[in-house]
């Protein structure tokens, strides 16, 4: 969901990494694009988050080949995932998208790195992690590179297309990989009682993370289909119409 | 097909004026839910706009759009309000399947509990009879959406409120009576300042109208804290919350606040803006919300 999400907060055009006018999708350029100063720090920005998942995906296939296996190759990507992961919090507010949907992301991103795979230790080395990871490197990169190509008014079709399709396979593999590395610390949870407080206490306040979590993972019930199929419309709606341009150049 | 209308004089059946060519369509567009423009993007117009009045030619054109089903706020009140008096009741009584079986039916023994049951009560009581008799609303209705909206919001804050302060396991406050009774003074000082303020506000305005004025400090001393904010009512209204959660030293309670002082404020600074913008002279000396900081 949090994979999900990503590309939904960016529907159209741009979402992310701030968009100029790029002249692609509707057909229609915003021509409210931002300022030179503002552009160019958005370009720095999403270059620098391009370079960081790509850091992330050239670690992973190092460790593998390093180690012979795909199992708990979480740790040789933990710092870079945290670091840049954490950072798309910048995003939020430089996106001209909806404010509240890439947020909404961002959090659940966020919330998957540090509230289940750090603090539930014994999830690290879970395979589920690297599902959601292989799926979150892919989806930043092109995602970034998408953005960066659009600030500077140079699209090439492949990043769109592969923006615009990869997701359909990368959307339910990161999911799954979330769902289960959720569903994995659920008993560690348990056992040790993590962020849960219960009664009686002097505030009067209760909180079960367990139960949480249970409702975290009921959540993608409702949630994730609207995205997907939002993003499937939106593929609908951009390819088709870059076809039809093609068709007249 | 296309009807004429006339409006004929009831006495002297004199032809006053006439509709021509008017098309009858989409009947299920009752008015509440028509918001008619005179630029597709643009505000909508008010009801009481006068065609005459309006920059247009001898042909108007307007804009429809349609606002999706409307329902009253009255009614919209009314729900939101009706459930966390009920509901809080529940957990009050120990109605079976919230606490432990051994519990059901049981009674507090800290007099807070009781106490707290007794304001919680008496605050929505109030809210639902002012809705019936004291608020004049601008508009009559609002989108549907809102009442699911609204009612998860109010009714979902009163359980989960509800279940802790009448819980077996409840803690009373740190400072015993002493933090109770003061708890108490500030709820009751800030609920009788609420209800102050909105009858000020209800004699601004005559029955059936829709006139804004500026609310200035009357006799009673509650409503001359219009010296020093807007919107005073949604100030007692946190004052009574703050009041109830140092009451209950209940931690859901003070995030309740915090959420309805969030909102509160967005929509004091709203107000408050609006006032600006209609009233040369508004005293400048007033914030939205809380005197002198926001």
């Amino acid at each position: 969901m949090a994979a999900v999400a990503a590309t939904a907060a960016a529907k159209g055009n741009g979402g992310g990494g701030g968009r100029a006018g790029a002249g692609d999708a509707s057909g229609t350029r915003k021509k409210k694009g931002p300022g030179p100063l503002a552009t160019a720090y958005l370009v720095i920005y999403n270059v620098v988050m391009t370079a960081g998942w790509l850091v992330i995906a050239v670690g992973l296939v190092r460790a593998y080949l390093a180690k012979g296996s795909y199992h708990s190759l979480y740790y040789s990507i933990e710092k870079p995932l945290k670091f840049f992961q954490t950072g798309a919090l910048l995003e939020v507010g430089i996106v001209p998208s909806s404010v509240v949907l890439t947020s909404f992301q961002v959090m659940s991103r966020v919330f998957l790195i540090w509230a289940v795979t750090h603090s539930v230790k014994e999830v690290q080395s879970e395979d589920s992690v690297l599902l959601f990871v292989i799926a979150w490197t892919i989806t930043e990169i092109i995602r970034y590179s998408f953005y960066t190509f659009s600030l500077l008014n140079h699209l090439p079709y492949l990043i769109k297309w592969a923006r615009y399709t990869l997701f359909i396979v990368l959307y339910p593999m990161g999911v799954s990989g979330e769902l289960l590395t959720i569903y994995a610390a659920l008993p560690f949870v348990r056992q040790a009682g993590l962020y849960s407080i219960s009664l009686p206490n002097k505030y009067n306040f209760s909180f079960d993370y367990y139960a949480f979590l249970i409702l975290i993972m009921i959540s993608y019930i409702p949630i994730f289909p609207q995205l997907y199929f939002h993003m499937i419309h939106q593929r609908r709606k951009i390819l088709s119409h870059t076809e039809e341009h093609k068709k007249f150049e | 097909m296309s009807h004429r209308v006339e409006i004929l004089d009831a006495k002297t059946r004199e032809k006053l004026c006439f509709l021509d060519k008017v098309e009858l369509g989409h009947p299920q567009w009752y008015p509440a839910r028509q918001s008619l423009r005179l630029d597709p993007k643009g505000k909508s117009l008010k009801d009481e706009d006068v065609l005459q009045k309006l920059p247009v030619g001898t042909t108007a054109t307007l804009y429809f759009r349609d606002l999706g089903a409307q329902i009253s706020w009255v009614t919209v009140f009314l729900t939101e309000y009706a459930g966390p008096l009920f509901i809080y009741l529940l957990f009050y009584f120990r109605v079976p399947f919230i606490y432990g079986h051994k519990y059901d039916f049981t009674s507090s023994r800290h007099t807070v509990v009781h106490l707290a049951c007794i304001c919680h009560s008496f605050h929505y009581i109030k809210r639902l009879l002012e809705t019936l008799f004291v608020h004049r609303f601008s508009h009559g209705t609002m989108p549907l959406r809102n009442i699911f909206k609204n009612c998860t919001y109010y009714w979902g804050f009163a359980a989960w409120m509800a279940y802790y302060i009448n819980h077996p396991l409840y803690t009373p406050p740190t400072y015993g009576a002493q933090q109770v009774k003061l708890a108490l003074a500030i709820f009751v000082i800030c609920q009788l300042g609420n209800f102050s303020i909105h009858m000020a506000l209800r004699d601004l305005r005559p029955a059936g109208s829709k006139t804004r004025k500026i609310p200035y400090p009357t006799k009673n001393p509650f409503t001359w804290l219009f010296l020093l904010v807007s919107c005073p009512n949604y100030t007692y209204e946190v004052g009574s919350w703050i009041g109830f959660a140092i009451m209950t030293q209940c931690l859901p309670v003070a995030l309740f606040s915090l959420v309805g002082f969030t909102q509160m404020t967005i929509w004091a600074k709203g107000k408050h803006r609006s006032y600006l913008k209609e009233f040369r002279d508004y005293p400048p000396l007033r914030m939205p919300i809380i005197p002198f900081l926001l």
